[in-house]
């Protein structure tokens, strides 16, 4: 597509497994052997914008149009007010749930502006016959807690134990250690694919998930899939979103070049394709109807539940060592889920660790 | 392997020493078989609908048998071409470290010269070295020669071996002087004395280092994983992470995988257990210091 | 085959007697190390000293390193707080480790050198984990492990009150000892089976003539003869499994807590993960000092109980 498009520009492509990218990308950088592009995504930004070039007096100069992105997706592409990448999907967390098990129990599903209460009543309900009505990791703690509208960062720095942030960890650890309404998830390497697999099976009735699954997760599984946003806590719902995006490395020797292509590659042609593919959801606002139609097509509430999720995103907050807190939420919290810890004692336990990390 | 001597004065067997005899077997095909089942769980997982791997109650056999997941998961990603790369790699490295090796062990075990004793001692005190501190170096030393991405670069770093000098030495002792020493007198080289006699006479040895060098870098997954961008030189283990994706994970297309992966490893086994096991025993030798 | 293992006495005498080292002899021996010392030091003590180096630096990876003294070793002593729990957790696995595997690969070793049929099936059998890829044997055991996997079935159907291995701090290790021990048990069982074939009959035969049983037989002649080979398969163990990681970074990321956490973990996280390199090397030479440490203990503790003179 590139190539087409600006002849003189050849892209090749190295990739590493999903996981391994981020423990492969700074190697390359420190070894000077990084790519004129790097792939980037918004919740590893604040780890690696030093390795990018600024982007921000680029789009200046061409008069690039940035507003036709995604506002929470464009933050999530910056650190410290700079712009650092081009998004190209974006997607807001939400709850993915088994239509089929909520139609056998007679329990009605979730629309937008539902609470948290309305949410632990849902998986109540559902859980029966060795079901649950929930499935919750130890990374959604942020994404819960965002929801209900408390706070884990302050200035940028990791703040777990104010109020607000463990009360988010109690009412996740509820789901699991008191109402016993959702699996127990062990630390292991990606807990959220044990979850994942558990709705699949049909043992989980929702799950917390984002777009760029919805693809598979149509393939996989033999019921209907509905899609409602987070339950909001007493406030307005704030949906944190992550997407991904292309940056150039600051090292690069063809930095023109690569703007030139990163510029095509994030195209309303390009997102069209992506989105057609049913890979993500565009960053582009005026290309996302693509993905609703495709990727979406025959999931209950997938329009409402993205629109109101959309409309109500906010960034995802985190700090620069966001990588670190999340391998520590994976250790702690299932001690926490299996009832030998408190809430408050693994975000005592995150907090210390992170900052002496 | 030693046959049991047929002593004559053994008091002829009786009907309890065989029914012992019977129920160890049975005994040991039990524990044997409960060793063998995280390959069954790995095969009955390979042949499910993803969707059935992480059921509960946990179903010993699949609801529905998907044999086709073994072609998809082969289409899905390009497995021969990872197969082949496996092989480029895996074959390399066995064949430079055993040559090396070689070269290295008997210069060991059969010349003299000043340093030899502190050269044979650092090497064995770089068994101790644990792997994980090199692999950063490793890399640099990998991308100041421009080696990254490439099948040098897989091959290069892992071909040396302290453990196959070390080990080649051991079985290089234990052939009598006498059987070169004719040839030296005749006045063949060195060289062709190794080629010649010594090596021949190595093969159970050299056929447990190629066995282990082989697997080892089957297996290996850090260095491919640090030195490889892309499918185009991508290994077997680097290829079965890659069905984990954002989009989610292929559990049953990840355990067909590993089936199919570990199918080499398992023939080889099974046909060079007497190798093995030949050359084991100058492992089994190797306390004597 | 007991001739190929020990070195021969008429052996040495001529080495004694050949000592001058002559020119064209030190020439040879130089060619013929040429290609290996190449490798080992470009590919070994290079990297080596690198990694020193590096561990007298706050690299982190990204921004260019700088020289600070002792700071990172003076860290893991003072002020890291999971340093010792992590030192703690290595020593833990290793012990246990290294005695449960010692002892399964001898039984095993011993059940099957006395069969009359089928030896090599089961040799096949208990061997082939250790040529099975560790990225996939890890996860077949973490879909067994998992709340509501198969081990929890089983427990539930026999009315065991087992807690899930992964959930309880202080059971996740044994999980990982689970797994350790059946991806490479079977290399020392090997080893120890070969090791028995090659006590003479003769020996036995006359024990038992002599009226010793069975067990008497096992305890005072076959084990003693077959100790330096048990020390080799200890020393060997012993320097792998201090440096355990592959397991617990599929299967429990070193939790839950912190209680799977080893140093091959931790250098693994603070290398790649929170690309602190620099601090990552101190690490490992914290590790790398630890298998010097054991491997030292082993070879002095073996003059009590390895028998070299049969």
């Amino acid at each position: 597509m590139v190539t087409e498009q600006h002849p003189d520009i050849k892209v090749t492509l190295k990739t590493a497994p999903w996981g391994d990218y981020w423990t492969k990308l700074p190697v390359l950088a420190a070894s000077g052997q990084l790519a004129d592009i790097v792939a980037m995504q918004s919740l590893r930004m604040p780890n690696f914008y030093s390795i990018l070039e600024p982007l921000g007096d680029r789009a200046k100069a061409d008069s690039f149009d940035v507003d036709a992105f995604d506002s929470s997706i464009i933050g999530g592409m910056s650190a410290n007010g700079e712009l650092y990448g081009l998004p190209y999907d974006v997607g807001p967390w939400m709850i993915f749930y088994n239509k089929d098990m909520f139609a056998a129990d007679g329990v009605a599903e979730p629309t937008p502006g539902w609470t948290f209460d309305e949410f632990v009543t849902t998986a109540k309900a559902l859980t029966k016959d060795g079901n649950y009505g929930a499935g919750i990791t130890p990374q959604n703690f942020s994404i819960i807690a965002s929801a209900l509208g408390d706070h884990y960062v302050t200035d940028g720095t990791l703040d777990l134990t104010n109020a607000g942030a463990i009360a988010a960890a109690q009412s996740m650890v509820d789901l699991v250690a008191t109402d016993k309404v959702a699996p127990v998830v062990a630390s292991g390497s990606d807990p959220g694919a044990f979850i994942s697999g558990r709705f699949d099976a049909g043992n989980v009735g929702m799950y917390i998930d984002g777009p760029w699954a919805m693809i598979n997760k149509i393939d996989t599984v033999d019921f209907q899939i509905g899609l409602a946003p987070l339950p909001r806590g007493e406030g307005d719902l704030e949906a944190a979103t992550a997407g991904s995006g292309f940056g150039i490395s600051a090292s690069s020797t063809h930095k023109d070049a690569a703007w030139q292509a990163i510029q095509v590659i994030t195209s309303p042609e390009a997102l069209v394709y992506l989105a057609s593919q049913g890979r993500a959801l565009p960053a582009r606002t005026a290309q996302q109807v693509t993905w609703y139609d495709v990727a979406a097509k025959d999931v209950a509430g997938a329009r409402e539940a993205l629109e109101y999720s959309l409309a109500h995103s906010a960034t995802y907050e985190i700090t620069d060592n966001w990588n670190a807190v999340e391998n520590l939420f994976n250790q702690y919290f299932p001690q926490a889920f299996a009832g030998s810890a408190t809430a408050e004692a693994t975000m005592n336990a995150v907090q210390s660790l992170a900052v002496n990390q | 392997m030693t046959p049991e001597h047929r002593i004559p004065h053994q008091p002829p067997r009786q009907f309890h020493t065989i029914a012992i005899e019977v129920l160890s077997l049975l005994g040991l095909s039990l524990v044997a078989l409960l060793f063998l089942f995280p390959f069954f769980w790995m095969v009955s997982n390979a042949v499910r609908g993803n969707n059935e791997v992480l059921a509960v109650p946990p179903r010993l056999l699949p609801n529905e048998y998907q044999w086709g997941n073994f072609v998809e998961a082969w289409l899905h990603l390009p497995f021969g071409r990872f197969f082949l790369n496996s092989f480029i790699v895996a074959g390399s490295v066995t064949a430079i470290t055993v040559v090396v090796s070689a070269l290295a062990a008997y210069a060991f075990a059969r010349l003299k010269f000043p340093g030899r004793e502190g050269i044979l001692v650092a090497y064995l005190g770089t068994l101790m070295i644990p792997q994980v501190m090199l692999v950063i170096p490793l890399f640099l030393i990998i991308s100041k020669l421009g080696m990254v991405n490439t099948y040098q670069g897989m091959i290069l770093p892992m071909a040396f071996s302290s453990f196959g000098a070390f080990l080649l030495r051991q079985f290089f002792l234990s052939i009598p002087r006498e059987l070169e020493e004719a040839a030296l007198i005749d006045g063949a080289s060195r060289l062709r004395i190794l080629v010649s006699i010594i090596i021949p006479l190595s093969m159970p040895a050299i056929g447990l280092l190629s066995l282990f060098t082989f697997i080892g870098q089957w297996n290996n997954f850090l260095w491919p994983l640090i030195v490889v961008n892309g499918m185009e030189y991508a290994t077997l283990p680097l290829g079965l992470t890659m069905f984990q994706t954002q989009q989610g994970t292929a559990w049953n297309f990840i355990m067909a995988g590993a089936t199919l992966s570990m199918i080499p490893g398992v023939i080889l086994a099974i046909l060079l257990q007497r190798i093995i096991y030949k050359g084991i025993t100058v492992g089994a030798g190797f306390g004597g210091r | 085959m007991t001739d190929l293992v020990s070195t021969p006495a008429p052996l040495q005498r001529r080495r004694r007697r050949k000592d001058k080292i002559s020119a064209a002899e030190t020439r040879a021996a130089f060619l013929f190390l040429l290609p290996s010392l190449l490798g080992f030091l470009a590919f070994m003590l290079i990297p080596i000293i690198a990694s020193l180096g590096l561990s007298f630096t706050n690299w982190q990876l990204l921004k260019p390193p700088e020289f600070i003294s002792f700071s990172n070793y003076i860290r893991l002593l003072t002020t890291d707080p999971s340093f010792f729990k992590v030192l703690g957790n290595t020593l833990f696995f290793t012990i246990e480790y290294l005695v449960l595997n010692i002892v399964i690969s001898l039984t095993l070793a011993v059940w099957i050198s006395s069969l009359k049929r089928a030896q090599q099936w089961f040799r096949v059998i208990f061997f082939i984990p250790t040529f099975t890829p560790t990225i996939a044997v890890s996860i077949v055991w973490l879909l067994i492990f998992t709340p509501g996997g198969v081990m929890d079935y089983v427990f539930q159907t026999l009315s065991l009150n087992v807690p899930n291995l992964l959930l309880d701090g202080n059971l996740a290790m044994q999980a990982v000892i689970i797994v350790t021990l059946w991806a490479s048990v079977g290399y020392n069982m090997v080893l120890f089976n070969a090791a028995l074939d090659m006590v003479p009959q003769s020996y036995l035969e006359a024990a038992r003539i002599d009226g010793a049983s069975a067990w008497d037989q096992f305890w005072k002649i076959r084990l003693p003869l077959i100790s330096p080979t048990i020390f080799f398969g200890t020393v060997m163990t012993a320097i792998t499994s201090l440096q355990v990681f592959d397991q617990i970074y599929v299967i429990t990321r070193g939790g839950p807590g912190s209680s799977t956490a080893t140093l091959g973990f931790a250098i693994y996280t603070n290398g790649f993960q929170n690309y602190q390199m620099g601090y990552a090397s101190s690490l490992a030479w914290v590790m790398f000092v630890m298998i010097m440490a054991l491997t030292g203990l082993q070879f002095w503790l073996q003059r009590k109980w390895v028998h070299y003179d049969a």
